[in-house]
């Protein structure tokens, strides 16, 4: 948040003024013009040509103008900066390059203005003004570094110190606390307070953050968070004066899939993490930024690693799609990483017991049982967590071996990968704030991709869009009408019958989502097409405007439809006598027959690990580079952050391995080379970072469906936000989680 | 021989090629007289042969044969002395000496038979760990 940079900025302004005043005196000796003996003289003289060196708005910032006519100048600290009306005083000196202190402002929340931190002086203001609630006006005149907004921020820090505990050394936010840091910069260096410090009963929120009150400053950011972002009403104000607590009103768990995020705009240390609590510092921690697989939204995420250890994991910015924001699963999920890891390779025996072997024993078993296989039975899953590298060599492997049944989890029986529109959101997950009506069809974005739900509440909430909603009864963090829980709602929508259908039609951006939980139906065809009809009737695909989406479940399914990772008419593993699963562990292992050979390669000894015959072990996401792509279609990589674990390998490389002692070599050895394989399948994997939207769209395109729709009623496609994939079944925290907070 | 060896003394620089290669042999037949002691003390008779140990001095030496500068010899026999008296003189473990002179770099796995031999190097490699 560049908080603390706060410090160092103020250094480097004391330094850049006394380098100013040394200059003259410099100049002084030199040069012996009488007038310049007299410092007055001189300081006058050097006074008309201000030291304005270019300055770089804070943290990059960047400034958009709406309407150009609208755009008005102000001076901070004589340095003119142009901005578009509107714009708060405390805004206005961030582009001019100015941070200034502030506790209760978030550029994200609504604006509280009672921390009183943002003093700074205006030219003809009495008062030192609170510059996070006060709009700029042409031609203001702002000064951020007078004696007099310095003396205001030293009274203000005062008063916050007043009641704060001095606990900073066994405080987790020490070292990244904007307290400290601030009274650090711009602090008193003496207290005058000898009075008792008032204490606050701590306050139970549930297992993942943990409340130490009597360090909370009333800066109320946990609480707009609450009610403007996570949508939930269970944090408030209770009492006044210096009785003002922050509780939830009545004995209750902050019950919100995005409760961890005020762990983070907390600016002291009165929300932690419980699960990091006394666990580092987070100066020991080395940061690695990645992207999170747990869901299919890709969030930015930074991955915070001691040694071999996974400690924490934070949001990373990305305005396109988490915002600053996670989710409660990305946050916490990491105690999995060190559960349940499969570290050897292992080969079950006659007994049924794993034993331990070597890899060279164990691919040669595998290569030997895939090769009394006959091509058609060999079937390869790739599963929810795998990157695009890794699925590209499994399906070239299979292909190599004669076989084509290699589909990834959750795409169902049989996808359709022909047009890239028809499964991703296609309106981009920062475009739906464009959206004024919703159409949710089979999916609760709320479990199955909390940020995208985040950016509906927060489109919702700005516009007052209308959602309908048609499933399975379910919860939602904003108003919404639930229009029904099946096909016949479709069709009444597409033949216009249905209530909603005037809002929907009338709609200048409509946005459907349709959920992938409909994959897997039997007659999804069937309702992609009745959706494209009723996309088609209220014109949400159009030049300039896509409002056609799918919100996938997993990490890996966009990057494996973009790879063609389709399984030939008949693939299933009913029929299968060789299964190769690549961390793929919701196949239903039931169906697998009793004399298959099934080779499991995963991290994490879940589900599929009991029917399998012999373990591979590999690396997980922190621990290797791989790409994946998003519900929005975007391609980002994970770097590794960790070391492996035990003699596991990534992913890629075993299939790599085993393929050559299959007598099936593939023509890759390094990532850069299977990268340049799937530039020929799939080029919009490579552009890391950048959204590659779709190029046709499917409405025109697809064949007409003759099959009729199954009235069946929709179903919930994540039945357990919390534990959704094998590391996340394995952390002990989810497991709470679920526990707790599931509990109706 | 641990009292002998502690007086050793390194003489001034070598004149020319043929004086430093005089010395590289006093050295390593020292090296070879203390092998006995050193299989003694620090209990290598179940790992390691005098022989096999002979050809590990030697071959460290040759690591250095394309060295032609007479002060770089004798800089590097006054470490190859130096490492020697630690030696002999039990300043250090077991561990140590199996770790650096009996089991060598390759580590452990140095049955890289004939079944390795058509591999190609990412297949060996991937047998020896994840990076590379
Ligand atoms: S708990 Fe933290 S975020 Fe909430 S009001 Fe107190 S200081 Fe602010
Ligand atoms: S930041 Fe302006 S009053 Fe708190």
């Amino acid at each position: 948040m560049g908080l603390g940079q706060l410090a160092s900025r103020a250094l480097l302004r004391s330094s850049r003024l006394t380098t100013a005043t040394r200059t003259s005196h410099f100049l002084r000796t030199i040069v012996s013009t009488p007038e310049l003996h007299n410092s007055e003289v001189a300081a006058a003289q050097s006074q008309p040509e201000p030291d304005l060196p270019k300055r770089n708005p804070v943290g990059g910032a960047r400034i958009h103008f709406p309407n150009p006519d609208d755009a008005i100048e102000v001076f901070v600290d004589g340095y003119p900066v142009k901005i578009p009306k509107g714009m708060t005083v405390l805004q206005a000196c961030e582009i001019a390059g100015v941070d200034i202190p502030r506790f209760c402002y978030h550029s994200r929340l609504s604006i509280a203005g009672n921390c009183r931190m943002c003093l700074v002086e205006v030219e003809k203001s009495p008062k030192p003004v609170a510059s996070c609630a006060m709009p700029a006006l042409p031609g203001m005149k702002i000064k951020t570094d007078t004696p007099i907004a310095k003396k205001a921020r030293e009274g203000v820090m005062e008063f916050l110190l007043m009641n704060h505990p001095l606990d900073c050394p066994i405080c987790d936010q020490g070292g990244e606390c904007d307290l400290q840091d601030q009274s650090m910069a711009f602090g008193s260096d003496r207290g005058r307070f000898t009075e008792m410090k008032r204490s606050v009963v701590d306050k139970n929120l549930g297992p993942l953050v943990k409340t130490v009150m009597t360090r909370c400053i009333q800066c109320t950011r946990c609480v707009r968070f609450a009610t403007e972002v996570a949508g939930v009403q269970d944090l408030g104000i209770l009492g006044r004066g210096s009785g003002e607590e922050i509780g939830t009103y009545v004995e209750r768990l902050m019950a919100s899939e995005l409760s961890g995020n005020v762990i983070d705009i907390c600016p002291v240390g009165a929300l932690t993490s419980k699960p990091f609590a006394f666990k580092a510092r987070n100066w020991e921690l080395k940061g690695t930024e990645s992207v999170d697989v747990t869901d299919a939204v890709g969030s930015n995420i930074r991955i915070d690693s001691r040694g071999p250890e996974v400690m924490r994991i934070l949001p990373r910015l990305n305005e396109d799609i988490n915002e600053e924001w996670i989710s409660d699963k990305t946050r916490f999920f990491y105690d999995g990483l060190k559960r349940q890891r499969l570290n050897d390779p292992m080969i079950r025996g006659a007994d049924g017991r794993f034993k331990t072997v070597s890899w060279r024993d164990a691919l040669a078993v595998v290569a030997e049982v895939m090769h009394q296989a006959k091509p058609e039975e060999i079937v390869g899953v790739a599963g929810k967590l795998s990157d695009a590298e890794s699925m590209m060599a499994l399906k070239d492997f299979l292909n190599k071996m004669g076989s084509n049944n290699i589909w990834c989890e959750g795409n169902g029986p049989n996808p359709n990968a022909d047009f890239r529109s028809g499964y991703i959101m296609n309106t981009t997950i920062g475009g739906l704030e464009n959206a004024d009506v919703f159409l949710l069809v089979g999916t609760q974005p709320r479990v199955e991709a909390a940020m995208v739900n985040a950016r509906i509440k927060k489109t919702v909430r700005a516009t007052n869009a209308t959602v309908g909603y048609i499933g399975p009864a379910a919860d939602f963090n904003y108003d919404h009408q639930h229009l029904g829980t099946g096909p016949q709602t479709l069709i009444e929508l597409a033949e216009g019958r249905h209530p909603f259908w005037s809002a929907l039609s009338n709609a200048k951006n409509p946005v459907i989502i349709v959920g992938a939980g409909i994959f897997e139906r039997k007659d999804k065809d069937a309702i992609f097409s009745t959706v494209v009809a009723i996309a088609k009737n209220a014109n949400a695909v159009r030049p300039g405007w896509n409002g056609l989406n799918v919100l996938l479940l997993n990490a890996a399914q966009a990057a494996a439809l973009d790879l063609g990772l389709v399984p030939e008419s008949n693939g299933s593993v009913e029929s299968a006598k060789f299964l190769y699963l690549m961390g793929a562990d919701d196949v239903n292992v039931e169906k697998v027959p009793d004399d298959a050979f099934v080779v499991y390669q995963g991290h994490h000894g879940d589900r599929s690990v009991y029917r399998a015959n012999v373990i591979l072990p590999s690396s997980a996401f922190t621990e290797k580079e791989g790409t994946f792509a998003n519900t929005e279609g975007c391609a980002q990589t994970t770097v590794p952050a960790v070391p492996t674990v035990g003699d596991a390998r990534d992913d890629w490389k075993i299939i790599r391995a085993l393929s050559e002692v299959a007598g099936a070599q593939l023509p890759y050895d390094t990532l850069s080379a299977i990268r340049s394989r799937i530039r020929t399948v799939a080029p919009n994997l490579l552009h890391t970072d950048e959204r590659e939207p779709a190029t046709f769209s499917t409405s025109s395109l697809r064949p007409e469906i003759k099959e009729k729709m199954d009235m069946a009623p929709f179903e919930t496609a994540v039945k357990n936000f919390y534990m959704t994939d094998s590391v996340t079944r394995a952390s002990k925290i989810m497991a709470q989680c679920s526990a707790l907070l599931l509990k109706k | 021989m641990a009292s002998t060896l502690k007086y050793v003394r390194v003489p001034p620089n070598s004149a020319n090629m043929e004086e430093a290669r005089k010395r590289v042999f006093e050295f390593f037949k020292t090296a070879c007289r203390s092998i006995p002691t050193i299989m003694d003390i620090y209990i290598l008779d179940d790992v390691a042969k005098p022989s096999q140990l002979r050809s590990t001095v030697a071959s460290e030496i040759r690591k250095n044969a394309h060295v032609t500068d007479p002060k770089v010899i004798d800089m590097l026999l006054i470490k190859a002395t130096e490492e020697l008296s630690n030696i002999v003189e039990h300043a250090k473990q077991r561990h140590h000496i199996i770790g650096q002179y009996v089991v060598g770099r390759q580590g452990l796995t140095q049955d890289l038979g004939i079944k390795d031999q058509g591999n190609s190097n990412f297949l060996n490699s991937f047998y020896s760990g994840n990076y590379f």
